[in-house]
């Protein structure tokens, strides 16, 4: 699973993320667009690198599944 | 906080050898049981995002399920456009492995100069088919294939393949002495990786049985996905007691240059890598002609009280994924997922099989090279007794 996270900084080709209050930082070198501060990104596996941005809606509604997933002792 | 899923292997060494392989899977194999209550279309939007490793192959069998379960067929020009994006999909989880995962395995820098292009070129292909974004829509969404676009797309990727092996891929895979000579070369990091196994004779490191998964997926999946209703199948599947393993060696082990490395070495490190390199070249070179079968083609709904059962498979890159719902009224009562990783991580599956009673010696970075040529959906944490975890970051 994936858990779409929040920029709240870029600093060059690096970002600092936030998904469900904890903050990671990654590399936006394997992005294939631009993004800038309050885009969603989706991580890879062992969340080194950013794999896409993903749409705001998109993510709010990945995020309440999640919410729903870890509150439903899913996860 | 959301917890990171993960896989820890524990080795165990006793005289010499690999006595024991224990697997702890952080795995959230249930989850997906609260897509239910949901309409079956907006279930399947959230696929690429939640399950967003495989994102193409994950919506593409939910889409299955739901378009069986609710007796929606889909037009042909659908289906060939989503051939194509799984394929890509395909052609990008190797490659992008290969750049960023192969040559961690070497304490090399990853090689975006390749990687890069390549997203780029692969992200282009969605928007060139389906404009209007909703490609995950039951039925099919506004296809409109811009031809020029996919063509472009499709030849930034293949330039982008050939940098990242520094040769083109069916010259590298054409068969076991082009591999040979190209891996002892070196000029590139997959090449290299390939060049390492030869040299410290690791070709056969890592094999077992080999019970690969049968096409179209074991006889008695349905029928186990419908009885599990505590999850237990999904977590650690079998059939009948056998444990298949799925993937690229499984479903390309009657290509010749399959056939012939295992034939010499097993399905040990060298056939498993060396297959991921020709299910690259395959998926690359099919690219291209479906962009044929692609013409216009109206979108679909979901009938608003769809009611029924569907099952659908999809070849992802790591292996057979299946998805199953049961709609009612339109809304998903039941949903289940079922990842290659549990087929090829399982207690009794490759991973395990392969690494008992081999060597100790350097077993953790060994068992490292075989993790990643299964190539699981998560990270991966391997750990020998008495020695720290090494985490690789897949």
């Amino acid at each position: 699973m994936a858990v779409p996270s929040r920029i709240v900084a870029i600093d060059g080709d690096c970002a600092t993320v936030e998904a469900f209050g904890v903050t990671r930082t990654c590399s936006l070198m394997l992005l294939a667009e631009e993004v800038a501060v309050g885009d969603y990104l989706i991580l890879g596996a062992g969340g080194s690198f950013a794999a896409e941005r993903v749409p705001e809606e998109a993510a709010r509604a990945a995020l309440d599944y999640l919410a729903a997933v870890l509150a439903g002792g899913q996860a | 906080m959301f917890p990171e899923p993960r896989i820890e292997v524990a080795l165990t060494v006793s005289a010499g050898a690999v006595a024991d392989v224990r697997l702890r899977s952080g795995r959230l194999t249930r989850a997906a049981a609260l897509l239910a209550g949901r309409p079956a279309g907006e279930a399947v939007r959230l696929l690429p995002t939640v399950f967003a490793l495989c994102g193409t192959a994950q919506t593409l069998a939910g889409l299955a399920a739901v378009e069986q379960a609710a007796g929606i067929a889909v037009a042909a020009p659908h289906r060939a456009a989503r051939r194509l994006l799984l394929l890509a999909e395909t052609v990008g989880e190797h490659a992008l492995g290969m750049a960023r995962d192969w040559p961690a395995l070497l304490d090399e820098a990853p090689d975006l100069e390749a990687a890069k292009p390549l997203r780029a070129a692969l992200a282009r292909l969605r928007p060139a088919l389906y404009p209007q974004g909703d490609w995950s829509r039951p039925g099919g969404g506004e296809l409109r294939p811009d031809r020029s676009q996919l063509a472009d797309a499709i030849a930034a990727a293949e330039g982008a393949v050939c940098r990242l092996l520094a040769a083109p891929p069916e010259a590298v895979v054409a068969d076991p002495a082009a591999l040979t000579a190209w891996a002892r070369q070196g000029a590139a990091a997959p090449a290299r990786l390939m060049g390492r196994v030869l040299a410290e004779r690791l070709e056969d490191f890592g094999c077992g049985v080999f019970r690969p998964m049968p096409p179209g997926g074991p006889a008695d999946l349905a029928g186990r996905l419908a009885a599990d209703a505590d999850g237990c199948y999904v977590a650690q599947p079998d059939s009948a007691g056998e444990v298949f393993e799925t993937g690229p060696l499984a479903r390309l082990s009657a290509r010749p240059l399959a056939m012939a490395l295992m034939a010499e070495h097993g399905n040990g490190l060298l056939a498993r890598f060396a297959i991921r390199l020709m299910e690259l070249k395959e998926a690359l070179r099919d690219l291209a002609p479906l962009v044929h079968d692609l013409f216009d083609a109206p979108g679909h709904g979901t009938p608003p009280d769809a009611t029924g059962t569907g099952l659908g498979l999809v070849e992802a890159a790591r292996g057979l994924l299946a998805h199953r719902v049961e709609l009612a009224e339109g809304r998903v009562a039941r949903y289940q997922i079922l990842a290659p990783t549990e087929w090829n991580f399982h207690p009794a599956g490759p991973l395990v099989a392969g690494l008992t009673g081999v060597p100790a010696a350097d077993v953790r970075r060994r068992a490292a090279l075989l993790v990643n040529a299964l190539d699981p959906c998560v990270a991966c944490a391997v750990a020998v007794e008495g020695d720290p975890p090494c985490m690789r970051c897949l």
